[in-house]
C-alpha cells in the first residue's frame, strides 16, 4: 500500500519561562492510503498536538511531515493552504463554522474559493452531501439554530467538499450525545470505505475500535500501536475489538 | 495587586498606552487653553469697557448736525446718564505717513479725535485714560502690531509733523474688524488739522438703565434725530472685541471636542481588544465569585491611571501655549481683572477631561455584565451576535470572490461595531472636504458677489467730499470716453424714508444705478429691472420683515410710492443695510457714488488705478483683487492652512483609528480567522478579506461624508461666512481635488492602515485558537 502521510521523528516542544517543554517526543507514525487510525492517550498525551502537527496546523520544532511524499514544513503558506483545503478534511471536536454564514454557505465555502463559476455543481454536491449525513432540511438555517450533532454532520460535509486523501478528526464525538455520536461515526466509517484515509484522536474506545490500526500515547510518545483487522462493517459494538483495546490500554496504564 | 497588574499590563502595550495618554494629554491642554482663554478673553474685554466707559447707544453721523436738538433729547430722556457728540476726522490714508510708509493702501478708514472728557476714552497700554500733549500722536495698536510704526517715530498728517507718543486701546475700534480706527491727538493739533480732512460725527450716550437699550433704540430713531451713519451698541462693540480672538477659541473647542473623541475611541478599542484577550480569565473570575464591580476596578485603576497622567501633562502642557494664545488679547484689550481665575479654570478644563474619560470607561466596562462565565470559559471569546441578511448567500453572489464575499458579509451582519468606524470616515470625509471647498469658493472671483460687491476691474468710491454729483460726473464723462474701459456703471446712494407696516417713518439708504450690470448674488428673487422695483440686503429684509414680492413705501418726488421687492442679496457694505433700485430721482442728496468698470485689457489694472487715482485726488480708486486681498486675505489664507492641518487631522485619525480597530477586530476574530485557515485559507485570503471590509466602509463612508459636506457642510461654512455678512451661500467645488484626490489619499491611507492591522491575522495560530 502506499504511502500517504508520513511523520518522522516529529519533535514539539516550547518554553515556559527556563524550562522546556516537549509535547512530542520523535514520534514517527505512517498513514497508508485508505487507512483508519485512531490515536488515544490519557490528556496532556500529546494526541491532538501530533492531529495538528500532521494536518499542518501546528508547526513543528523537529523532525518532518511527508504528505504524498512531500515536505510540508518545505511549503509556502500558500502551497501549505491548498494542500489542507483540496487534499485534506479536518473535523474538530467543537463544530467550526463561520457565525454569519448558513449552513450551506459553510459547507462550500472551501470549494467556492477555488472554483467560484461552478457554484451550481459545488451546491448540488453539497446538498447531495448534507442529504447523505441526514441534515437535507437545514441548508438555510443559521448555525445557532441547529444542534451540536447536526453542526458536527456539516463540519463533516465541508471536510469531504474536495474529495480529500485524508480527514483528520479531533475528538469528533467528544461533545455530542452517545446516539450522535454513533451516527457520526457511523458516516466515517462509510467515508473510510470509499477509500478516504481517516486519522482520528479519541478517548472513546467505541470509536476507536471502527479503525483497523490503533496508536497508545504517553508523554509525548507513541508507546504501543495496536493492529486490528479491517472493520468492514464499520461497527463500534464489536465486543472483541472493545475488549481487546481495553486491555491494552490497561497494560499501559491508561 | 492592582498596581502590578497595570504595570503589566502597560508594559506589554507600550505603544497603545503612549498614543492614547498623548491623545488625553492633547485633549486636556487644549480644553484647559479653552477655558482659560474664555476666562482671560471675557474677563479682558469687560475690563477695557469698564475702564473706557463705552457708550452703550452711538449713532455716527455726517453733515450738518443740530447739537442743541440732540442736547435737548438727552435732557427730556430719563435714561440718558450722559450725553456727548465726539468729532471724528476723516483723513485720507495717503495723508498718513508713518517715515516712508503712508496709509495710501489700507482700506481702514482712519480718523483723529481728542480725548473724550466724559466717557468712551482712549486708553494707553496700562489701561489709563491717555493724556497727550501738542505734537504726540497716539496711534491704534493695530498698527504697531502690523509694524507700520513704535514709538518715537516720526509722523505726518496733512503735512503737519508729530512724535509718535504711543498706542492706545479703543473700546469700539480695536478690532481689525471695525472698518474705522481712531488716532488721538491734542485739542489744539485737533483745531490745526479740522480743514484737511472731513468730519464725521459720533454722537454717544451712557444709559442709566442698560436694559432699555432697545427702547432707547426706538426713541432715537423716532425723534428724527442726525442718523446719517451707521448706529452701533454696546452689546455689538463686545462682540467686535470678542470675535477674532473667540473664533480662535471656537476652533479650539472644536479641535479639542474632535481630540476627546479620539481618545475616547483609542481607549474604547484598546478596552475592547483587552477584553477580548481575556475573555477566559473574565469568565473564571465571574466563575469563582468575583463581583462586577471588583473585576471592573482592575481594567478602571489602568485608565485612571493613564487619565491621571495624561490629563496633568496637558494640564503643564497649556502653559507653555497659553502665553502665545493669550498675547493677542493682552495686546488688543489688556489684562483681565480675573486672571487669577485662570489656572483655576485650567485645573477644571483637565480635570473635565479626565472625570469624562473615566465616566467613559465606565460605560464600556458595562459589558462585563453581560458576559456569561459559562460560555467565556467554553468558548475564551465573546459570541457576537450577528444580524442576519437575508438574501445575501455566497452561492447567489457570483460576481464576488469568496473573501470579497466574506467581508463584505461580514460588515452587513455586524453593523454596530462597524458603525464606528463608519462615523471616523465619515468625519474624516467631512474634514477633508468642508475647508477645501470652503477655501475653493471664498478664493474664486466670484465670492465678492456674495459679500454685495459686483464682480468689476476697477471700483471708484466718491464721498465724504462736497458736491457729489458735479465730481461723479466729471469721473463719468471720463469712463466714457475711456476705450480701454470696456463697461461701466455709476451707483448713486441716496437716503429716502419709508413707512415702516407700524406707521412709523424711517430712513433708507438706496443705491440707484443699472443694477443688471456687475450684479451681486440674489438669494431670492433678481436685481430691480422696473421703477416700481427695489432689492434689499438680507439685513433690510429681515429687519423690515419684507420678502420677495412684498411691497415697501418710500417716498420719491415727495410721494409715497409703493415698491415691490424683487429680490434680496447679502451684503456686507455700509453696515449690511442697504438696497437697489432703478428709478430717476433728482430731489435725494447722493450720500456717495460708486463706479464699477470693467477693462478691455486686465493687464491694464494697475495703471489705470494709477491714472484715475492721480487725475480725481478726492475718489478712492481701487483694484478689486487688492481690495479682496485686503479685506479677505489673512481670511483666505488662514482658511488655506486650516485645510491642509484638516486634511493631515482627519488621516492621522483614520489611520490611527483603522489601526486600533483592526487589532479590536482581529482579537474578536481570532476564532473565525483560525477556522478559515484550518479550512485552507491563505493569511493573503484573510487580508484580502479585512481589505474588503475597509473597503466597503470606505465606499460608504466618503459617499455619506460627502453628501454631508454638500448638505451639512455647507450649511456650516455658510453660518460661518454669515458672520462676514452673506447669507446665501453655495460651495465653489473642485471636484478633482475634492471627490478624486481627497477621496484617494483617505482610501490609500485606510488601506495601508488595514492592511498594517491585519498583519496581527498571520501571525495567529490554528491550534491556539481552536483546539480542545
Amino acid at each position: 500500500m502506499k504511502k500517504l502521510l508520513i511523520g518522522d521523528q516529529i519533535v514539539k516542544s516550547f518554553s515556559e519561562g527556563n524550562e522546556k517543554r516537549t509535547i512530542l517526543d520523535h514520534v514517527s507514525i505512517e498513514i497508508d492510503q485508505g487507512e483508519f487510525v485512531t490515536i488515544m492517550g490519557p490528556s496532556g498525551s500529546g494526541k491532538s498536538t501530533l492531529l495538528f502537527a500532521l494536518s499542518g496546523m501546528d508547526e513543528i520544532t523537529g523532525g518532518r511531515v511527508l504528505m504524498n511524499g512531500r515536505d510540508i514544513s518545505e511549503l509556502r503558506e500558500k502551497e501549505l493552504s491548498d494542500l489542507r483545503r483540496r487534499k485534506m478534511g479536518i473535523v474538530f471536536q467543537q463544530p467550526t463554522m463561520l457565525h454569519n454564514l448558513n449552513m450551506l454557505d459553510n459547507i462550500i465555502l472551501p470549494s467556492v474559493k477555488d472554483n467560484r463559476k461552478n457554484v451550481a455543481s459545488i451546491t448540488q454536491k453539497a446538498e447531495a452531501l448534507m442529504e447523505r449525513v441526514g441534515i437535507a432540511g437545514l441548508k438555510d438555517r443559521d448555525i445557532s439554530k441547529v444542534s451540536g450533532g447536526q453542526l458536527q454532520r456539516a463540519g463533516i460535509c465541508r471536510a469531504l467538499m474536495n474529495n480529500p486523501d485524508i480527514l483528520f478528526a479531533d475528538e469528533p464525538t467528544g461533545a455530542l450525545n452517545s446516539t450522535s455520536a454513533q451516527g457520526i461515526m457511523n458516516i466515517f466509517s462509510e467515508i473510510n470505505q470509499e477509500g478516504i484515509a481517516i486519522l482520528l484522536v479519541t478517548h472513546d474506545v467505541k470509536v476507536a475500535a471502527r479503525a483497523e490500526r490503533i496508536l497508545l500515547m504517553l508523554d509525548g510518545k507513541i508507546v504501543r500501536e495496536l493492529k486490528l483487522s479491517k472493520n468492514k462493517e464499520g461497527r463500534g459494538d464489536d465486543g472483541k475489538r472493545i475488549e481487546m483495546i481495553t486491555e491494552q490500554l490497561r497494560e499501559i496504564g491508561i | 495587586m492592582y498596581s502590578r497588574m497595570i504595570r503589566n499590563d502597560m508594559s506589554k502595550s507600550r505603544l497603545i498606552t503612549l498614543a492614547t495618554t498623548l491623545f488625553i494629554a492633547a485633549a486636556a491642554m487644549l480644553v484647559s487653553l479653552a477655558a482659560v482663554l474664555v476666562i482671560h478673553l471675557s474677563g479682558a474685554i469687560d475690563t477695557l469697557m469698564k475702564r473706557s466707559e463705552t457708550p452703550h447707544f452711538m449713532q455716527m453721523h455726517r453733515g450738518d448736525i443740530d447739537l442743541a436738538r440732540l442736547e435737548e433729547f438727552a435732557e427730556q430722556h430719563d435714561n440718558v446718564q450722559e450725553f456727548q457728540v465726539l468729532k471724528f476726522l476723516n483723513i485720507d490714508g495717503s495723508q498718513i505717513r508713518f517715515g516712508n510708509h503712508s496709509l495710501v493702501n489700507h482700506v481702514q478708514d482712519n480718523g483723529f479725535s481728542v480725548q473724550s472728557e466724559k466717557f468712551d476714552y482712549l486708553l494707553d497700554l496700562n489701561g489709563n485714560i491717555i493724556q497727550v500733549n501738542d505734537g504726540e500722536l497716539y496711534v491704534p495698536i493695530s498698527y504697531w502690531k502690523d509694524g507700520i510704526t513704535k514709538v518715537g517715530d516720526e509722523a505726518v498728517i496733512s503735512g503737519k509733523l508729530f512724535t509718535v507718543a504711543g498706542f492706545l486701546r479703543d473700546s469700539q475700534m480695536n478690532s481689525s474688524l471695525a472698518s474705522s480706527k481712531r488716532f488721538l491727538i491734542s485739542p489744539n493739533d485737533f483745531e490745526d488739522l479740522q480743514n484737511r480732512g472731513s468730519i464725521e460725527y459720533l454722537i454717544e450716550f451712557r444709559l442709566v438703565d442698560f436694559s432699555q437699550l432697545k427702547e432707547f433704540e426706538t426713541a432715537y430713531a423716532l425723534a428724527d434725530l442726525e442718523t446719517n451713519g451707521p448706529t452701533l451698541t454696546y452689546p455689538l462693540f463686545k462682540t467686535i472685541n470678542a470675535i477674532s480672538d473667540g473664533m480662535m477659541i471656537g476652533v479650539i473647542i472644536l479641535v479639542s471636542l474632535l481630540v476627546v473623541a479620539i481618545a475616547f475611541m483609542c481607549i474604547r478599542f484598546t478596552l475592547l481588544t483587552k477584553i477580548e484577550e481575556d475573555y477566559r480569565e473574565i469568565g473564571v473570575m465571574k466563575a469563582i465569585g468575583l463581583r462586577v464591580s471588583d473585576i471592573k476596578r482592575m481594567y478602571l485603576g489602568k485608565y485612571a491611571f493613564i487619565a491621571a497622567m495624561g490629563s496633568i501633562l496637558g494640564f503643564l502642557l497649556s502653559f507653555l501655549f497659553q502665553g502665545v494664545l493669550l498675547a493677542n488679547i493682552r495686546l488688543y484689550m489688556g489684562e483681565s481683572e480675573n486672571a487669577s481665575l485662570g489656572w483655576l479654570f485650567g485645573v477644571l478644563g483637565s480635570l473635565f477631561v479626565f472625570t469624562a474619560i473615566l465616566v467613559y470607561v465606565n460605560g464600556v466596562l458595562k459589558r462585563f455584565h453581560k458576559i456569561s462565565a459559562a460560555e467565556a470559559i467554553r468558548f475564551g471569546m465573546s459570541q457576537d451576535k450577528t444580524q442576519r441578511t437575508k438574501g445575501f448567500r455566497l452561492r447567489d453572489k457570483k460576481l464576488l470572490t469568496a473573501n470579497i464575499y466574506l467581508g463584505i458579509k461580514d460588515v452587513l451582519t455586524r453593523k454596530r461595531l462597524y458603525g464606528t468606524m463608519l462615523a471616523v470616515l465619515v468625519i474624516s470625509t467631512f474634514m477633508m472636504i468642508v475647508p477645501q471647498n470652503l477655501y475653493n469658493t471664498i478664493s474664486s472671483d466670484d465670492f465678492i458677489k456674495y459679500m454685495g460687491i459686483g464682480k468689476s476691474d476697477l471700483r471708484i468710491d466718491v464721498q465724504q467730499t462736497e458736491n457729489i454729483v458735479g465730481k461723479s460726473s466729471e469721473i463719468r464723462n471720463m469712463m466714457q470716453n475711456d476705450n480701454t474701459i470696456s463697461k461701466y456703471a455709476m451707483f448713486t446712494t441716496k437716503t429716502f424714508k419709508m413707512r415702516l407696516k407700524d406707521g412709523t417713518e424711517e430712513t433708507i439708504k438706496i443705491e440707484i444705478g443699472d443694477h443688471s450690470q456687475f450684479p451681486v448674488e440674489y438669494s431670492e428673487g433678481r436685481a430691480p429691472i422696473a421703477e416700481d422695483e427695489i432689492a434689499l440686503s438680507v439685513l433690510n429684509a429681515e429687519e423690515l420683515a419684507r420678502k420677495v414680492g412684498d411691497t415697501v413705501p418710500v417716498v420719491i418726488h415727495g410721494m409715497e410710492q409703493d415698491l415691490t421687492v424683487s429680490g434680496i442679496y447679502s451684503d456686507i457694505t455700509n453696515g449690511g443695510k442697504t438696497a437697489k433700485a432703478v428709478f430717476d430721482d433728482n430731489t435725494a442728496e447722493s450720500m456717495w457714488v460708486v463706479f464699477a468698470a470693467k477693462l478691455a485689457d486686465p493687464i491694464l489694472i494697475e495703471s489705470k488705478v494709477s491714472e484715475y487715482a492721480s487725475k480725481f485726488s478726492y475718489a478712492k480708486v481701487s483694484n478689486i483683487n487688492q481690495y479682496i486681498l485686503q479685506t479677505f486675505g489673512s481670511t483666505m489664507n488662514s482658511v488655506g492652512k486650516a485645510t491642509y492641518s484638516a486634511i493631515a487631522v482627519a488621516l492621522i485619525l483614520s489611520v490611527v483609528i483603522t489601526l486600533l480597530f483592526m487589532k479590536m477586530l482581529i482579537a474578536k476574530d481570532r476564532y473565525s480567522i483560525s477556522v478559515l485557515k484550518a479550512i485552507g485559507f491563505t493569511n493573503s485570503d484573510i487580508q484580502t478579506q479585512y481589505i474588503s471590509r475597509s473597503v466597503f466602509i470606505l465606499v460608504i463612508g466618503i459617499f455619506v461624508g460627502t453628501i454631508l459636506a454638500n448638505t451639512l457642510g455647507e450649511m456650516i461654512a455658510g453660518g460661518l461666512i454669515s458672520s462676514f455678512g452673506a447669507s446665501t451661500f453655495q460651495f465653489t467645488i473642485n471636484p478633482i481635488t475634492a471627490y478624486l484626490f481627497s477621496p484617494l489619499l483617505l482610501i490609500s491611507f485606510v488601506l495601508i492602515a488595514t492592511v498594517v492591522g491585519a498583519l496581527g491575522a498571520g501571525r495567529l495560530t490554528i491550534s491556539g485558537n481552536i483546539k480542545g
